[in-house]
């Protein structure tokens, strides 16, 4: 929907204002026209292109400037001999329909109102002509002529997509595809690249803020001198750790360095950080589908929205652990809705498990997910060396992470020293969810799924197909 | 048969810069994404304009549209490759920011001569110091913005054409941008506030175009001085703080404007003339003025003098325009007017063209009307155009009795 607002310049308060701008306008032209000499009726010699000589009236042929040089600075066209010739842009077609104009125009009696119904006349023809009549024009520096060409050439550009204009002029297409890509501008109305580079920016502020931050809670940080069996008593208790999700087990394996501050107000912040934590299998599934980046991430962030609450309540059950852990880093505060009733607990509790399936399924499977994804993209120069790990390199930019995302590195890569190398490459890699960045990170640095590294023991042996 | 040729990437660079020129910004952008030749063609337009045809709205969050906005100015200064002759920006949402210190901040770097930024709505923007330091600049116009010129400010030493409106600036700041900008040919200013004296030097200036609240009006050096229309839009009629001791308005006004062409004068500014004593003539006849509209109410007494001092004094009127003031209209004149009697004779020798309109039929403005008639040996139109439709049959009865001294003239009653 266009909202016209229309220039403040022709609002009707403005009105008085514009007329006697217009009125002064008019007035410095009239002083011009009293200034053209008077020349007696005589004709002048031009030899056109083709070579063929004509006399042409001498007003009509001086409304030219490049004639009219020609004849008073180098005394051509006055007789056969020394007709002026044309420049090469001008065809005796376009000739002939420059003289039409010169000499419409040429008469000084004519009103505005009938010069501007002739012009508009006049320029109804085909672009080819058009294009042509504009170079004729310009070369013999007849600038009303060109100025109506252009704007006649313009109007018939605008609003047209690209391919229509292509197909006007007969340009080739010859961008290729990566020089179609490139955001060279920002105007155009693909709201997908809108969206993209919203996220992307907004992520790159995040990660700043973060990066403040980082430095900032660095002082608060106390040792947390439990024994790591204490720490590890949690993973062991409970369940078999077969179906634990995925960030259940991670959370208490924090480092050393694991903060220790005021209950009330970290536990809600932790409760946050974890909540935001939850990688969406949805979103995996999805993106088998369709490889269109945007769609699944809005569909992350709808889905993480779910998850967060579902956190929430896994939480309450390990509240000691809170206390336990704690990221280095803050996250932004995000309005969280602790509370969901009994049915949609339910049906999270159920999207728990079958992540967790996932993650524990075939590795080769993942493998080929990962790579078959990578390359419906721009390609990622994902390569897989000798032993089945994946080696990222860093590429173009396209894809923006997830403030959540990164946090789940942050937290599953907590005691490995990589960690920027890591962000690095997920911030430059592409990936449709976070899983799948922390896929291709486990086997980057050879780490286990959970992230301990393989020297460690304390982990389940990683899962083969079976 | 014919082989498609491309004709139109093939002309030279000028008229291409010329067509990207003319089309909105966003269609020109988008030609970069046409084939290879045209990738950066745009890149060199020399105009930039920023308004609502940017883009369409189609968000009602104006957080949302401002920053759009923001974003698509960034772009495209930073990908545009060339001088910037023309920078406007005139778009709704775009309130006075730090973005739009941040544009001028990179255009003072270029050469830019024409700029216009109309900030819609909002505190009045204050212009960066930068801003000052446009050397090339031509052409300036600004709408809702605060001038604060550094102490080093000289002045635009090229510029011709300053239109300000709704501005706020300093009576010293006012003055000294005038008298600074020896070029200065065309001068407009409405709604100003800051500033109440209209000190005027401006040798090669043309065109004065004022609407606003000011005490005082004074040309010094302006012979080139031709078109003026000038609109006082407060009553000045029972300030006395004017008028105490005041010379004659009126003389003074007009000792300064030897050539003028073309007069407007509006809203309440007869009544500022008529401060002082007013003269039944100007000293030296206006001999270029062929063009005089005026805003009155004809049953004031000063007013009619002023109209009629004019009137005297400019023998080669070819056109008159007289407008009625509305507000003015329910008070009840005096039963003899001023225009009624009979000895006020008075030639325009060269009147053709005259309007009337915002009146009321009341009997002054009858008596003006007869009084134009009766003295327009050339007239050829007057057209009378009363505010509204009361008492509009006795205005035409009346007109049709007036004697005309021109027997081509044409007397034409449109409705209201």
């Amino acid at each position: 929907m266009m909202e016209d607002l229309g220039d403040l310049d022709s609002s009707p308060y403005c009105e008085p204002r514009r007329r006697l701008l217009d009125i002064f306008c008019l007035m410095s032209e009239v002083d011009m026209a009293v200034i053209q000499p008077e020349m007696m009726k005589s004709y002048i010699w031009i030899q056109t292109t083709d070579g063929a000589i004509q006399q042409v009236e001498q007003e009509v042929a001086m409304f030219c400037p490049m004639i009219c040089q020609e004849v008073i600075h180098k005394g051509m066209g006055s007789s056969k001999n020394c007709a002026v010739s044309l420049p090469q842009r001008v065809s005796p077609a376009m000739f002939s329909l420059i003289l039409d104009y010169c000499r419409f125009h040429q008469v000084p009696g004519r009103s505005n109102k009938e010069r501007k119904s002739f012009d508009e006349k006049f320029v109804r023809m085909d672009t080819k002509r058009l294009c042509e009549l504009t170079s004729a024009a310009d070369s013999l520096q007849l600038k009303p002529l060109v100025d109506l060409t252009s704007r006649s050439l313009a109007r018939i550009i605008e609003g047209k997509t690209p391919e229509e204009i292509r197909e006007i002029f007969h340009l080739p297409d010859d961008l290729t595809e990566e020089e179609k890509l490139e955001p060279l501008k920002n105007t155009t109305d693909d709201p997908r690249i809108r969206l993209l580079n919203r996220l992307y920016a907004k992520k790159r502020k995040e990660l700043k803020e973060r990066e403040k931050l980082k430095d900032v809670e660095a002082e608060e940080e106390h040792v947390d001198d439990r024994s790591v069996d204490d720490l590890l008593s949690f993973i062991n208790g409970g369940d078999g750790g077969m179906l634990k999700p995925y960030w259940k087990q991670e959370i208490f394996f924090s480092d050393s360095k694991a903060i220790k501050t005021s209950k009330n107000k970290k536990k809600h912040r932790k409760r946050k950080d974890l909540q935001k934590c939850a990688p969406s299998n949805e979103a995996i599934e999805t993106h088998k589908k369709e490889s269109n980046t945007v769609s699944s991430l809005c569909h992350n962030v709808g889905v993480d929205q779910k998850l967060k609450s579902s956190l929430s309540e896994t939480l309450e059950l390990q509240d000691v652990a809170d206390e336990v852990f704690a990221p280095r880093v803050e996250f932004d505060d995000v309005d969280i809705d602790d509370e969901i009733d009994p049915a949609l607990k339910e049906e999270i509790d159920r999207e728990v498990e079958d992540f967790a399936r996932i993650l524990n399924s075939d590795w080769p499977e993942r493998m080929q997910e990962l790579l078959s994804l990578g390359q419906e993209r721009r390609p990622t120069h994902l390569s897989v060396n000798g032993n089945g790990a994946l080696k990222g390199h860093g590429s173009m930019p396209s894809f923006p992470l997830n403030i959540d995302h990164l946090s789940q590195l942050r937290i599953v890569f907590s005691l490995t020293p990589e960690l920027d190398e890591i962000e690095e490459i997920f911030i430059h890699g592409r990936y449709s969810s976070a899983q799948n960045a922390i896929f291709v990170a486990c086997n980057f640095f050879k780490l286990c799924d959970c992230g301990h590294r393989p020297e460690s023991t304390e982990c389940q042996p990683r899962r083969r197909a079976g | 048969m014919d082989k498609e040729v491309d004709r139109i990437s093939n002309l030279p660079a000028h008229v291409l810069d010329q067509i990207l020129s003319i089309l909105p910004i966003r269609d020109a952008v988008r030609t970069s994404n046409l084939s290879r030749k045209w990738r950066y063609n745009w890149s060199h337009i020399p105009h930039l304009v920023f308004d609502y045809r940017v883009f369409s709205i189609t968000s009602k969050d104006e957080t949302v549209i401002k920053n759009k906005l923001v974003n698509i100015i960034d772009h495209v200064l930073l990908l545009h490759n060339g001088p910037v002759y023309k920078f406007k920006l005139s778009h709704s949402k775009i309130l006075g920011c730090s973005d739009i210190d941040r544009w001028i901040l990179h255009l003072s770097r270029g050469s830019t001569e024409e700029f216009i930024l109309l900030i819609w709505r909002g505190q009045r923007y204050k212009l960066p110091s930068c801003l000052f330091s446009f050397g090339n600049l031509i052409h300036l116009k600004l709408f809702n913005c605060l001038l604060k010129p550094p102490l080093a400010f000289k002045g635009f030493r090229n510029l011709k054409n300053l239109d300000i409106q709704y501005v706020t600036l300093a009576q010293e700041v006012f003055e000294n941008l005038i008298s600074s900008c020896p070029l200065l040919e065309r001068l407009t200013l409405i709604n100003f506030d800051g500033f109440t004296h209209l000190k005027i030097n401006a040798p090669n200036l043309q065109l004065f175009d004022v609407g606003g609240v000011f005490d005082d009006v004074s040309f010094e050096n302006n012979s080139l001085l031709t078109l003026v229309s000038i609109g006082l839009y407060k009553n000045v009629k029972n300030d006395w703080n004017m008028s105490r001791g005041s010379s004659s308005k009126l003389l003074s006004f007009f000792v300064n404007l030897p050539h003028i062409r073309r007069l407007e004068i509006q809203s309440y500014f007869i009544k500022y003339l008529a401060i002082g004593k007013i003269p039944s003539n100007l000293p030296k006849p206006c001999m270029d003025l062929n063009y005089i509209s005026i805003r009155m109410n004809f049953n004031d007494f000063e007013e009619n003098s002023v109209a009629f001092c004019l009137l005297k004094s400019c023998p080669n009127l070819q056109e008159i325009e007289m407008l009625g003031r509305l507000e003015e209209q329910a008070v009840v004149g005096p039963l003899t007017s001023f225009w009624g009697d009979d000895h006020w004779k008075c030639l325009f020798g060269q009147l053709r063209l005259v309007k009337i309109a915002d009146i009321s039929g009341t009997r002054s403005e009858l008596d003006f009307m007869k009084f134009l008639l009766s003295n327009s040996p050339v007239l050829e139109q007057m057209t009378v155009k009363p505010a509204s439709n009361e008492g509009g049959l006795e205005l035409v009865k009346e007109l049709l009795r007036f004697r005309r001294a021109s027997i081509q003239a044409e007397v034409i009653y449109m409705g209201p």
